[in-house]
């Protein structure tokens, strides 16, 4: 049933490329209805700051289902409020209109029960615990005992490759390695949905490539939803199963795209044309503003 | 190799320093006395050497006296750091409470120690309750204040990090706010060490009956004749001064060793 979804899908894709926007929408529903399997439920959900004539609208009624068990990003330029969308699903900020349900519960509640894991673009570790320190904080806020913290943490470390450097405290790291501790300790305490906020971007382009395989890999192994946050295309192509494009000022979602690329994400996809052809698709999305931006002018 | 040549090279450095430090000195005081005979030359500078002599022969004295003022002080400064600890913590946790507080704080520290001491002198009448008292004094607002903006520098991604694991405001207290102001904790007493030591030798300026203050006025009192022993309080005092110093950026060093002056070479 998937394969035909698909199908029907790029055919979608080919009629939105000729500026019917709608469709996509109606098989995100459909697609919803289907499977049944809804982790996270965005209802017009809107944030702004200030009032009057100084109000900035962040993000601007946001209708969007995320699926249990997938890889969903959300790609834009800086300013789209993709960072935004992130807090209000995790309740680190309360929409201005709309509501959010995880799992069926208030944002509020789902993060009283500790369902996100988060990971920043900085990785925010506390500079004077070690390495396992760090991994086991969420488990010592939450009372977990001694002995089953340190078995947690090493298997964790194990996860992330860093045995070896469980004693080693955060300066003595490289940036991509303080990144692995902050994705293991995001996963200590083993919530369903892990975000992800640009966790990549300061990072070289060769640690970057490595670990998005190793968040492929995390994702199979722990069966998280991922919500990642990025404005890199080719990262968004090749991580996602369906990436949600956003468009600044206000933030609203301009696309929601299925990657069709096998489910086995292999580096040699990169090179693929189907990689390209999937990247154009996200590029097109924003060409679509260069036009309209191009008839103004006209 | 290159990390002990640095280390080395440091040493030496400082090596350097002192023995100009105290060639200049001897210089000019031979310059002074011995070859343009100033009037009350040794009261301007006395020899460097003189000076060690006499707190040699003095030991037992100044070993005496410095123990009462020296061990007044520091009772007073762990007292005043732990004051000013709590108060950073109280002013931190709410802006009701900081607005409450601020004006008082700053207030308490217009009152000038040359005017508070005789005052608490007068109604302790107890030179070493006296001594502790402005020590604790003079320390606790240099250690609020520094804690404070400690306190209010943890970043907001860390808090946010917190409040996804569901913590409770004082696990935040306990796990990220207090650690993150370590650093700043200990400019704060680094600051205030200083000023403690000089508060207790005022308070005995008040008429104390010993202590370190009490020698200095009083070999002050009989002019060149005891200039060896007024100098060799002074001296006696930046020694202890140094020696505060020391201590607190060694247990820095244990206490926070995470800090990037602490580790820069590596990496």
């Amino acid at each position: 049933m998937m394969k035909s979804m698909r199908t029907v899908m790029r055919k979608g894709g080919n009629r939105r490329q000729q500026g019917n926007k709608m469709i996509m929408r109606r098989w995100d529903t459909m697609d919803m209805k289907m499977q049944n399997n809804t982790m996270i439920s965005i209802d017009g959900a809107g944030v702004s700051f200030g009032s009057g004539e100084k109000e900035v609208i962040a993000l601007q009624d946001i209708r969007l289902d995320i699926y249990n068990n997938e890889i969903i990003s959300l790609l834009g330029p800086s300013g789209c409020g993709k960072s935004t969308l992130l807090r209000v699903i995790s309740d680190l900020l309360q929409p201005t209109t709309g509501a959010v349900s995880v799992q069926d519960e208030e944002p509020r509640i789902a993060r009283i029960k500790r369902k996100f894991g988060i990971v920043f673009q900085s990785p925010t570790l506390l500079e004077w615990r070690n390495v396992r320190e760090n991994v086991e904080l969420p488990l010592e806020l939450i009372g977990i005992e001694k002995k089953k913290r340190m078995a947690l943490s090493r298997d964790l470390l194990e996860m992330v490759g860093l045995t070896k450097f469980a004693d080693h405290y955060p300066w003595q790291l490289s940036g991509g390695m303080q990144q692995r501790v902050a994705i293991a300790r995001a996963l200590s305490f083993d919530p369903p949905i892990l975000l992800m906020d640009e966790p990549f971007s300061s990072l070289d382009e060769f640690t970057k490539e490595k670990l998005q395989l190793e968040v492929i890999r995390i994702q199979k192994q722990t069966k998280k939803t991922i919500i990642f946050v990025t404005h890199s295309m080719p990262e968004a192509v090749f991580l996602s199963n369906r990436i949600v494009v956003l468009s600044p000022h206000p933030g609203k979602i301009k696309a929601v795209l299925e990657i069709g690329l096998p489910a086995e994400r292999h580096p040699a996809l990169r090179e693929t044309p189907g990689f390209y052809e999937y990247i154009n698709k996200v590029r097109n999305c924003f060409h679509d503003e260069v036009g309209e931006l191009y008839d103004e002018v006209v | 190799m290159t990390k002990w040549y640095n280390r080395n090279s440091a040493i030496y450095s400082s090596m350097l320093w002192v023995v100009s430090l105290v060639a200049i000195w001897e210089a000019v005081a031979m310059l002074i006395q011995d070859i343009w005979h100033l009037k009350s030359a040794p009261m301007k500078l006395p020899y460097l050497h003189k000076i060690i002599l006499t707190m040699v022969q003095n030991s037992a004295t100044i070993f005496g006296e410095g123990i009462a003022t020296f061990g007044n002080a520091f009772l007073g400064f762990i007292i005043g750091s732990l004051i000013g600890l709590l108060l950073a913590v109280l002013i931190s946790i709410s802006k009701p409470m900081e607005n409450a507080l601020f004006p008082y704080l700053i207030s308490s520290q217009m009152i000038p120690i040359v005017g508070l001491a005789p005052i608490i002198f007068g109604i302790m009448h107890n030179p070493e309750l006296s001594r502790i008292i402005m020590s604790a004094y003079v320390t606790f607002f240099p250690v609020t204040i520094n804690t404070h903006r400690g306190l209010k520098s943890v970043k907001p991604e860390q808090l946010e990090l917190f409040s996804s694991y569901a913590a409770k405001p004082w696990e935040i207290y306990l796990k990220l706010k207090l650690w993150t102001a370590v650093p700043s904790f200990f400019t704060g007493l680094k600051l205030a060490a200083p000023l403690a030591i000089t508060a207790a030798i005022v308070v005995e300026l008040m008429g104390a009956p010993n202590g370190i203050g009490v020698l200095m006025v009083s070999s002050l009192y009989y002019g060149n004749a005891q200039a060896y022993m007024f100098w060799s309080t002074v001296l006696t005092s930046v020694f202890i001064g140094f020696a505060f110093y020391l201590i607190l950026n060694l247990t820095e060093r244990l206490i926070a060793p995470w800090q990037p002056e602490f580790h820069q070479n590596r990496r």
